[in-house]
């Protein structure tokens, strides 16, 4: 009981220190409200995509902004998760805890795998050896015919027992459900002791072996972490899109989410979820606008991102969230000077 | 006669044809500060990097506390009872003063991997930081960022960060390297408060400092030692005024 109430007094000090990242949240939950009453059903759609995508840029996060190691493989991980729901529906498991359980094991052991040998090396290597582990698990499920090859499978909404995903707004609520737990499981973790002393082997690694720490041992277990949470949003991905395909872990994807934590601000809490909204909000405008402008250029909407991500960058020091946070101190300042 | 706290026996050591120490011998005991000094390239480093446990010798052992450590790593070293100070300081620079003593204090403890509860609130850790903090007198800089710090606070932290875990054997290279006369002084004298307390090794090119705070020296030469002894013997020893003194005068 008395550690129940030190966590929810913990919790709150953590909202409190999180004011953004508990806002977008709160906001997702109250989302569905506005598109009932706006008539705008598909944007529920774009919000889950959204929150899917948010989830596991917040995971790939916990290794690249808090933990400085640059994997570019991660979409690996949201393609297993999300191929471990399509490959027990094939053999008849239809329970979605059990392939969230699933999902959990497989992308943990193979986080375990990869870390234990990837992060022997650093720099570009490492970040080869993502890619190249990324590639082999893309080419092995491009090769699997029996789950549909190249084709991909299509998937049942997974059954959560008593929830039926098939009703209205069910899957919205069990999407944000799991992002709500993930950043508060995130939010308790980079303020731990483990998470204190990651941050730390990013600042300065030999000054934590001079410490005595192994910096290999907090690595490969914050890659593990990352790795089952990217494996949590794409089991709950394969239920959104009802359909798996090679295509979720293209080495473009795993790109996309280090964009979307670069455009949000790297190791802060909220930028994942922050660089998710913009970064798919931009990916429905700009081909509107480039459209109304150049027809034919409506699908190189990139055109236009690219040099805005880097308005972002080089501007923004932190990405939005870096803006955000600037913004929010000179509104203080201003507060505390007119009173 | 104090026990010997680290104990090197027949330390060898080349890169390619570069011997960088030869079949080198050398015992430190407890609670004495012993210099280590030569002119530049004399392989100081190097051998500081081996006892460390970045490097490994080719041949030969070291032993710490009559155990050979000769194997193991540096974390498993450090934990040995081993304290180090860089040769350019080398500190947590994205945290503040008292974060940086926070996490030297988790990892003395040992209890690193905690999920749930933050660490910097927590009120063990953060008086045994302070604690580690006063013993350099950087207690009044506890909340300022390491970045705002100047060369010699920062260094001054690098110390505090080294005498954390109470080690047996601290090594300091060049602990006085670009301070101010000042920052200098106060340096040297919470060098010389240590001593009785544990064995120190210590790579200074500051003479004075050397000869003011050593108990002994010994001068290496290429990878040699050619003289090792009270700052008096080193004074008058032909062989060091030939090789090393002498250039200087």
């Amino acid at each position: 009981m008395a550690g129940f109430i030190t966590f929810l007094f913990l919790a709150r000090t953590g909202i409190r220190e999180n004011k953004v990242l508990w806002l977008l949240i709160a906001a997702f939950a109250l989302f569905p409200i506005f598109t009932h009453f706006a008539n705008l059903p598909f944007w529920n759609d774009v919000a889950m995509r959204i929150m899917l995508l948010g989830i596991a840029a917040m995971g790939l996060n916990l290794v690249l902004g808090y933990g400085g190691m640059v994997s570019f493989g991660h979409a690996a991980f949201v393609g297993i998760g999300a191929y471990c729901v399509g490959i027990s529906q094939f053999y008849g498991l239809t329970n979605g805890w059990l392939h969230i359980l699933f999902s959990l094991g497989v992308c943990g052991s193979l986080g375990l795998m990869i870390g234990y040998l990837a992060l022997r090396t650093s720099g570009i290597y490492f970040i080869m050896i993502t890619l190249a582990f990324a590639q082999m698990l893309f080419f092995f499920f491009v090769s699997l015919e029996q789950f549909g090859g190249d084709d991909g499978m299509s998937i049942d909404r997974a059954e959560f027992a008593v929830i039926d995903l098939y009703e209205p707004l069910r899957l919205y609520f069990l999407i944000w459900a799991a992002l709500a737990f993930i950043s508060l499981g995130l939010m308790f973790i980079i303020r731990s002791r483990f998470g204190v002393t990651l941050r730390a082997i990013k600042s300065n690694e030999s000054r934590i072996e001079a410490m005595g720490l192994e910096p290999l041992n907090f690595k490969i277990i914050s890659y593990v972490i990352s790795a089952v949470i990217c494996g949590i949003s794409g089991a709950l991905f394969a239920s959104w899109q009802e359909y798996v395909s090679p295509d979720i872990m293209h080495w473009t994807r795993s790109g996309e989410l280090m964009i979307i934590i670069i455009l949000g601000g790297l190791g802060t809490l909220a930028g994942p979820l922050l660089g998710a909204i913009v970064f798919l909000l931009l990916e429905e405008f700009l081909p509107l606008m480039l459209g109304e402008i150049a027809p034919t250029y409506a699908e190189n909407w990139m055109i236009l991102f690219g040099p805005l991500l880097i308005m972002v960058v080089l501007f923004g020091r932190g990405g939005l969230m870096g803006l955000t946070t600037q913004y929010l101190a000179r509104e203080k300042s201003h507060k505390t000077e007119e009173g | 006669m104090a026990p010997t706290v680290l104990e090197l026996c027949g330390i060898h050591k080349s890169f390619g044809a570069l011997i960088a120490t030869q079949d080198l011998s050398l015992k430190v005991s407890h609670g004495e500060i012993h210099a280590l000094i030569g002119p530049n390239g004399a392989g100081k480093t190097t051998l500081i990097q081996q006892i460390y446990g970045a490097l490994k010798p080719d041949s030969g052992q070291v032993l710490l506390n009559g155990k050979d450590v000769t194997g193991l790593s540096v974390p498993a070293r450090v934990k040995a009872g081993i304290g180090r100070s860089f040769q350019i300081s080398n500190v947590l620079m994205d945290f503040t003063v008292l974060e940086n003593s926070i996490i030297a204090e988790q990892a003395r403890l040992g209890q690193c991997f905690q999920f749930l509860r933050p660490a910097f609130s927590d009120k063990r850790l953060c008086n045994g930081g302070e604690a580690i903090l006063d013993r350099v007198g950087l207690l009044d800089r506890a909340n300022q960022p390491v970045r705002n710090l100047a060369h010699g606070e920062r260094r001054m932290l690098e110390l505090a960060l080294a005498l954390a875990a109470s080690p047996s054997l601290l090594l300091l290279d060049e602990p006085l390297a670009g301070a101010g006369p000042d920052e200098s002084q106060h340096m040297t004298a919470i060098i010389d408060a240590l001593r009785g307390k544990v064995a120190i090794l210590l790579i200074e090119h500051d003479m004075d400092a050397v000869f003011r705070l050593a108990d002994r020296i010994t001068v290496m030469v290429e990878g040699r030692i050619i003289a090792t002894g009270t700052p008096k013997e080193i004074s008058s020893n032909k062989e060091v005024k030939a090789a090393y003194l002498g250039d200087e005068n």
